[in-house]
């Protein structure tokens, strides 16, 4: 049922008269368990504009869990303690009381922080520009149900096409590492007989492009996959080994 | 004036074919001479920057989100039509048209309505060569379902996330051309003025979201690819960010506006719950397909749904639907639902809800069925409410979700504004007063794909447009007057923030210009957003500065200009002195409570023009002619 | 032969190199244990099994030839990565905690790969590089070593570092080569754990039994 309940957040400020940033307190009074994490915000954001001090900056969008613009670490788990949700879909039902929460941007070289909680998450479009697609023209293409794809690997692309880039796998890996997220790409396209053809050339620009970017190595501790809002399989990561090897040696 | 529709004359089977081939070309190798802005990443902005790109254009592609991947287009949930006749059911692209065109009831051309029915197949085909993974059957071949108000099974989807996947695919196909070199983009980017040289559309203005700072941009031709307005009423299914501050600052150039009260309520979301809800979730209508709706017999029965027997039951939309039941279009099943609850039936907390109950689906098809088919959206549900819709039944209730009307533009996408395009749901053009459910991720991809692609080459192919660059004096006027409101914002230094602006903004247009409309209602409407625009000016606090990535500054230039386009959404109400699809006025109803068109003076589009602030816009018709379809009452008995 | 170093100096060429030679010391371990195993049955048995490996004298040299390039191989590779890593997130967060995924063995490899590198060193200074004759055999040595009780500890921590290390890496070289199917990873993570903790105990119990019965 719903109820009231009173918070204490820590949160992050940055900001250009704070270049290095550090932890604000804030009182959230009232909180209604209905509300999700991003509404309580709003109601924080609001009372510090009463109070003419500046808002908490955080990046939001569809505020139903598929945009994937929300994200901060909350309380040390990417999109906060609730396995498969976003951040805007976390509600408050899940806090007690009382409770301090932990407020942080999402932490990696490749994504540096604009303000607050907003970081720079451009590397993971440089990574799809470097290879994260079919080169199919406009116009022209064969009738749809020329291509056949079974029921299962159309599945399981599609499991791999859920990413919602939100970067979470990047802000959970302890070594700041994109695999998931590139390897759910790979996986999606590699799995279809659309995608075969460029996928030598895919896996290689792709993994190449992560690692110029500045993204940690994988080092297989799958806290990706379970802080992953839409539960990612690391599976598609074993994928893009495979792939990357077959590409290499052949 | 409003200028010539364009629509090319002959069979409406054979205008596009005779269209596309009277455009003029633009010769491959002179295609890199050319600069074209596409606003917008949404299915019509990316698809078309992509298209654009890979026909040697030079594209120049903003967006508001951090990455072009996230456009609102991402959210759309059930599927997308195209006629392929793949389940055998007698479609065509006859019926889809014909569907669209009496689905929309009877205020959209038929010729667009026609050429959208047409590419409706092509669009699948592209998706599928994209990558897009499709729903299929074991043998490999594409599932199809039926979808809200459509007797044909032509409904292509992938889960619950169709739109996700067909933005991933235009965003793939975009980035592919970033890749090449032939798209730039420019992300965090808030377009705020559109620039106009010699009566073509010349550039933008934009602001740089993280510094603040105002950048301009030529171009050869502008591309308005920035969605809808549903966020005028503050709740709604839209994003937070979808806006109408692009749109509507090119009616203040001069682009006009056409048919802005036609705003679509969808039947089947989460209700409110709570003042300091931000926006409402959508349900995927295909709920409705194994869902049946109901209330209480009683008005005021408060009983746990479980507790209220058969008999005390009202399956409404059954008793008065015979033939579509659960499944009628969306604007009928909205006004359906508000009757309801009007009537003091409905259920929830606030009494502003009805129900939407699986048992008897669950029961008929087992548990594992009805999950394998909507599991994420009852996950979905029970993550933002709390219930369980295995068990209990979900609570629904309408709430805004599209907008019909937008920027008037002809048979070529182009509006009155020379060189100035404007696409996907930014545009009036196919819907008409009613959109049909996977019909609106048909359109942008249509109008990006397949349609401005030629367009616009026919636009640049047949017009001298001589070269400017940024230095031109009108875009330093641009910048000045946008710096003159960021300043004015910042300087008002109020008590009450933007958002409990909007939020009054968006109760008075729910309550007088939303569902069910009256003329004494709208012009009381009108009054009251004219003293909180006024109000707005003298009271508001904007905090921050100019020069920052400050997202209460960009919320106040949106507010701002929703409270200016809700006054034209009630003027336009009030001008249309008929009820047609989402448009409801109470003094236009036929015997049994249905909308009642007036074909003889109302069978036409309002286009607005802009006259100046606080200046009565002007009125321009745009008659509609039916050749091929006969109008009729819309009936779903 | 561009090609292959290129793909070396990828992220995955790194974890491809780290599982490679990852998978050749589980290999060696497995050997070395079932070996040393030869203590159990007394100073005949084993001086038995050390005799006949010292019969296959060219495959003993291409081993140790192998295990010494292997070694540096994964050391200088961890060290990389474990260097990448840190630098990755330069800032780290204020609470750190684990959704469920790390474990002991996954959060502690590099330490753990450090530990077993210092034991090695120690390892091959007792024992390979011992002065050996025939009143005092390598048998001699290996009891007269174990009867400090500073040794016995010593080997204790490096076998259970030693198994903390294999119960990541073991699961967590399939994965790196790609070979995870929702058929058989259940049962390679099962049998990385098995493997762990037969090699640590196996390891464990040889310095105690020869301590406490020597």
């Amino acid at each position: 049922m719903t109820k009231n309940i009173n918070l204490t957040l820590k949160v992050w400020r940055q900001n250009r008269s704070r270049p290095k940033g550090g932890f604000e307190i804030y009182n959230a009074k009232d909180i209604s368990t209905d509300m999700s994490f991003l509404e309580m915000l709003d109601v924080v954001n609001e009372n510090l504009i009463v109070e003419k001090k500046e808002p908490i900056a955080f990046d939001h969008d569809c505020r139903e869990g598929i945009c994937g613009t929300c994200g901060a670490v909350v309380d040390g788990q990417a999109h906060g303690p609730q396995k498969e949700t976003t951040l805007c879909q976390l509600h408050m039902r899940h806090f007690k009381n009382n409770e301090t929460i932990v407020i942080e941007p999402w932490r990696a070289r490749a994504f540096p922080v604009v303000k607050d909680l907003v970081v720079d998450r451009g590397a993971l479009d440089e990574i799809i520009a470097a290879g994260g697609y079919i080169s199919a023209k406009t116009g022209g293409p064969q009738d749809a149900n020329n291509i056949l794809i079974g029921k299962e690997i159309a599945d399981e692309a599609f499991n791999a096409a859920a990413c919602i880039g939100c970067g979470a796998c990047v802000a959970a890996c302890p070594n700041a590492s994109a695999m998931l997220f590139v390897g759910a790409k790979i996986s999606h396209l590699g799995l279809l007989p659309q995608g075969r053809p460029e996928a030598k050339k895919r896996v290689m620009s792709m993994v190449r492009a992560m690692d110029r970017l500045g993204f940690g190595n994988c080092s297989n501790e799958t806290e990706c996959e379970i802080q992953c809002p839409k539960a990612i399989s690391i599976k598609n990561i074993a994928r893009m080994n495979r792939d990357f090897v077959k590409a290499s040696v052949s | 004036m409003l200028p010539d529709s364009k629509v090319p004359a002959g069979p409406l089977a054979d205008k596009w074919d005779r269209h596309r081939f009277e455009l003029k070309l633009v010769n491959p190798a002179n295609r890199k001479k050319y600069d074209i802005i596409v606003v917008g990443t949404g299915l019509a902005g990316a698809s078309a920057a992509a298209s654009l790109g890979e026909l040697g254009y030079n594209v120049k592609n903003f967006c508001i989100q951090d990455s072009p991947r996230r456009a609102h287009s991402i959210a759309a949930q059930g599927g997308i039509n195209a006629s392929k006749n793949y389940s055998n059911d007698g479609d065509s692209t006859w019926r889809l048209f014909y569907d669209t065109i009496k689905g929309g009831d009877f205020r959209a051309r038929e010729a667009n309505v026609y050429r959208l029915a047409q590419l409706s197949e092509n669009i699948i085909d592209q998706c599928v060569a994209q990558g897009v993974p499709f729903a299929r059957d074991y043998g490999g071949l594409l599932d199809n379902r039926s979808f809200g108000g459509a007797q044909v099974a032509r409904t292509f989807y992938a889960r619950g996330q169709t739109g996700q996947q067909l933005l991933l695919g235009a965003y793939s196909a975009l980035m592919r051309q970033v890749s090449e070199g032939k798209v730039k983009l420019y992300a965090r980017r808030e377009m705020l003025d559109l620039v106009i040289v010699d009566g073509k559309a010349r550039g933008i203005v934009v602001r740089n979201l993280i510094t603040g700072e105002l950048e301009s941009y030529s171009a050869h031709a502008v591309v308005l690819a920035t969605g809808g307005y549903g966020n005028a009423y503050f709740l709604s299914t839209n994003a937070m960010s979808s806006n109408v501050t692009a749109a509507f600052r090119a009616y203040r150039k001069g682009a006009f506006f056409a048919n802005p009260s036609f705003t679509q309520i969808h039947p089947t979301c989460i209700p409110v719950h709570g003042l300091h809800q931000s926006k409402l979730t959508l349900m995927s209508e295909s709920l409705r397909n194994d869902g049946r709706v109901w209330v209480p017999k009683e008005p005021g029965d408060k009983r746990v749904p479980e507790k209220i027997p058969e008999s005390e039951r009202d399956y409404y939309l059954e008793r008065k639907y015979p033939s579509f039941g659960n499944l009628v279009p969306r604007d009928v099943a909205s006004r359906n639902a508000k009757e309801q609850c009007d009537l003091g039936k409905g259920v929830g907390e606030t009494g502003l809800a009805v129900y939407l109950d699986f048992a008897e689906a669950i029961k008929r098809d087992g548990k594992n069925v009805i999950e394998a088919k909507y599991g994420n959206l009852f996950e979905m549900y029970e993550k933002i409410t709390g219930e369980n819709p295995y068990v209990t039944p979900m609570k629904i209730y309408p709430a805004v979700h599209y907008t019909m009307g937008g920027l008037w533009v002809d048979y070529n996408l182009m509006t009155n504004v020379e060189g100035l395009f404007a696409l996907g749901e930014a545009n009036f053009s196919d819907h008409g007063a009613n959109r049909l459910g996977a019909s609106a991720l048909m359109q942008g991809l249509a109008d990006g794909y397949f349609i401005a692609p030629y367009t616009i080459s026919g636009y640049l192919g047949s017009n001298t447009i001589k070269s400017i660059d940024t230095s031109h004096p009108a875009f330093d006027q641009s910048r000045k007057e946008i710096s003159e409101q960021v300043s004015r914002f910042l300087s008002i230094q109020g008590k009450q923030t933007v958002n409990q602006f909007h939020r009054r903004l968006g109760k008075i247009l729910w309550d007088y210009c939303g569902i069910a409309k009256d003329e004494a209602g709208l012009s009381k409407a009108l009054g009251m957003i004219r003293d909180l625009r006024k109000e707005f000016y003298k009271d508001v606090y904007v905090p921050g500065e100019g020069a920052d990535f400050n997202q209460s500054l960009e919320n106040a230039g949106r507010v701002a200009d929703f409270m200016e386009l809700a006054e034209l959404m009630v003027l336009d109400a009030l001008n249309r002195k008929e009820s047609c699809g989402c448009h409801l006025n109470t003094a236009y109803l036929t015997e049994e409570n249905e909308p009642l068109r007036d074909d003889e003076n109302f069978a036409l589009v309002a286009a607005w023009e802009y006259t100046g602030e606080d200046k009565e816009p002007v009125f321009h018709k745009e008659s509609l002619t039916f050749e091929n379809v006969e109008l009729t009452q819309r009936s779903y008995k | 032969m561009n090609w292959f170093i290129e793909t070396f100096r990828t992220s995955i060429g790194k974890k491809l190199l780290m599982a490679i030679t990852g998978l050749g010391f589980l290999g060696f371990i497995a050997m070395h244990l079932m070996g040393n195993l030869t203590l159990f049955a007394g100073r005949d048995a084993f001086l038995a099994y050390v005799e006949a490996l010292h019969g296959l004298e060219a495959f003993i040299l291409v081993a140790e030839i192998g295990l010494l390039v292997f070694a540096i191989i994964h050391v200088f590779m961890g060290l990389t990565l474990y260097l990448a890593n840190n630098n990755a997130r330069k800032v780290r967060y204020a609470v750190q905690k684990s959704g469920g995924g790390r474990n002991i063995g996954s959060a502690t490899m590099p330490y753990t790969g450090l530990v077993i590198l210092l034991f090695l060193i120690l390892h091959l200074n007792n024992f390979s590089f011992a002065d050996v004759s025939d009143d005092r055999t390598i048998y001699e040595v290996v009891t007269a070593t174990f009867a400090s009780l500073g040794y016995v500890v010593i080997y204790l921590v490096a076998a259970v570092a030693l198994a903390i290390h294999i119960r990541h890496g073991f699961w967590s070289l399939f994965q790196s080569l790609g070979l995870n199917h929702d058929k058989y990873m259940p049962a390679i993570r099962k049998i990385g754990i098995a493997f762990a903790v037969v090699v640590g105990a196996g390891f464990a119990l040889i310095p105690i039994y020869l301590n406490l019965t020597v």
